[in-house]
């Protein structure tokens, strides 16, 4: 007889990273599951990633200083949610300082000329609805590096719970989104030393991100310059998207993200370059620290 | 802004206070991976190959990868004694890491799919130790690799899959160089 419940754990190479993806449930659903989990992580990658001129953002990127561009809706949802953070963080949350980037060498190909440091601090791109838009001005160019990844991993959880998994899980390296009634323990690397934790939380219905450590940097659209001050950060949200896109906010505002992360349901913790972890009052319950 | 937060001293960074040492989990077996890969086949036909020198250079030269292996696994997915594909297990080894992946491909060479069938990620020496390498490559057994299961989900430095890329296009060199 078969088990009314089973598990699977899979993991590919997706989005330059490794995407890891379980799911519990009806064993005859899993493996369609997880691998329409993995067909919409990769549709996510094919969209938005800077590297490919055939994605919707290369298309953007070519085309929209002429005039508007039309995107897949999926596109459209991200640039409207990295509109919403630009507001709301008041310019600090941008997705137009990929030519800052692409002078580091981070991103590929040459940067378009101008002065981005004396740009003007609204978004560079406006919404037209039909999901079109269009840059403001000649040489923007949006990289979605900092929200892409975990509007992927939402999109993956969905697939999961619409093909009838009871509990999933996918881990975009260290972009990690549950739900289901269990919780899942997560550790937290500690940027200064990869082998070693800062401590663990569980999570239940709902997302986490981190960033540092790594060699992906986060530019201060104030200085159009590498964001140092802050070793790592970790969010918590209500989505993954949220999660990813507030980790970059965080190292770049440090505790002055406060009513951003309290406006969108969202808590954090960080390691400052002096060495102290700072924590939202929310979380300072939840984190189990390590000793 | 203070009422938000608060703060703790970061355990100092010499000391692993909670090692995440082997970061490791075996996803799938070969078998597993196969019949995910190619749910129709009756059966996989082991063709494993050993390199010639010649096969060698011309692996590197279609691919710009160095071969470090003195072969490949290649198993023929058939139905009936009809050809439907290949599957081929390869791993890559980084700076912190070694995985184990199956390359599944269209009898004319295009990717099918890939799958990780085994992660393990490490900080320690012991990555460079042949013999413990040994133990591990081309294997899928369940007891080689000594795992904390209880640390399955971490979230921090994201560690990059571009070594699994140079490998894969390695794999599609080995294709076109002994398979077509």
């Amino acid at each position: 007889m078969r088990p009314a419940s089973a598990s699977a754990r899979r993991a590919r190479p997706l989005l330059g990273t490794f995407v890891e993806i379980a799911a519990w449930g009806p064993p005859g659903v899993l493996d369609g599951a997880i691998d329409a989990a993995f067909a919409a992580v990769a549709q996510v990658h094919g969209l938005m990633s800077f590297h490919e001129p055939s994605s919707d953002l290369g298309r953007v990127n070519r085309e929209a200083s002429r005039g508007a561009v039309t995107v897949h809706p999926w596109t459209s949802a991200v640039l409207r949610a990295a509109l919403d953070l630009h507001r709301v963080s008041e310019g600090l949350f941008d997705i137009t300082v990929a030519p800052v980037l692409q002078r580091l060498g981070h991103l590929p190909g040459r940067a378009p000329g101008g002065h981005p440091a004396e740009a003007p601090r609204d978004a560079g791109f406006e919404l037209l609805g039909a999901d079109r838009l269009r840059f403001r001005r000649p040489g923007v160019r949006i990289d979605l590096g900092g929200i892409a990844k975990g509007f992927a991993v939402d999109r993956a959880l969905d697939v999961l719970r619409d093909h009838g998994a009871k509990r999933g899980l996918i881990n975009a390296g260290g972009d990690l989104a549950v739900f289901g009634a269990a919780g899942e323990r997560v550790w937290l690397r500690d940027p200064r030393r990869p082998a070693a934790s800062l401590g663990h939380v569980t999570i239940r219905n709902e997302a986490i991100a981190s960033s540092g450590g790594g060699r992906a940097l986060v530019v201060d659209p104030r200085r159009a310059a590498p964001s140092l001050g802050i070793r790592g950060a970790t969010v918590l949200a209500p989505s993954c998207l949220l999660a990813d896109a507030l980790t970059k906010l965080v190292r770049i505002a440090g505790e002055a993200a406060g009513p951003v992360l309290e406006r969108y349901g969202a808590s954090a913790l960080f390691l400052s370059a002096g060495g102290l972890v700072h924590v939202t009052r929310d979380w300072s319950t939840r984190v189990r620290r390590a000793s | 802004m203070k009422r938000h937060w608060v703060t703790w001293a970061a355990p100092p960074a010499i000391v692993v206070s909670i090692a995440v040492p082997a970061h490791a989990t075996q996803y799938l077996t070969v078998e597993q991976a196969q019949k995910l890969a190619f749910p129709a086949a009756t059966r996989f036909a082991e063709a494993h190959v050993v390199f010639k020198p010649a096969d060698v250079a011309e692996i590197e030269r279609r691919s710009g990868e160095k071969v470090r292996t003195r072969g490949q696994q290649v198993w023929r997915a058939l139905v009936e004694d009809r050809l439907v594909g290949f599957f081929i297990v390869d791993y890559v080894i980084g700076k912190h890491l070694v995985i184990d992946y199956g390359v599944a491909l269209e009898p004319d060479g295009r990717v099918r799919m890939v799958e990780i069938l085994e992660y393990r990620e490490s900080y320690g020496g012991e990555i460079n130790s042949a013999s413990w390498l040994g133990q591990f490559v081309g294997k899928t057994s369940h007891d080689a690799l000594q795992v904390d299961r209880d640390i399955r989900n971490i979230s921090g430095a994201t560690l990059s899959s571009h070594h699994v890329t140079e490998g894969i296009r390695r794999v599609l060199a080995f294709y076109e160089t002994c398979l077509r």
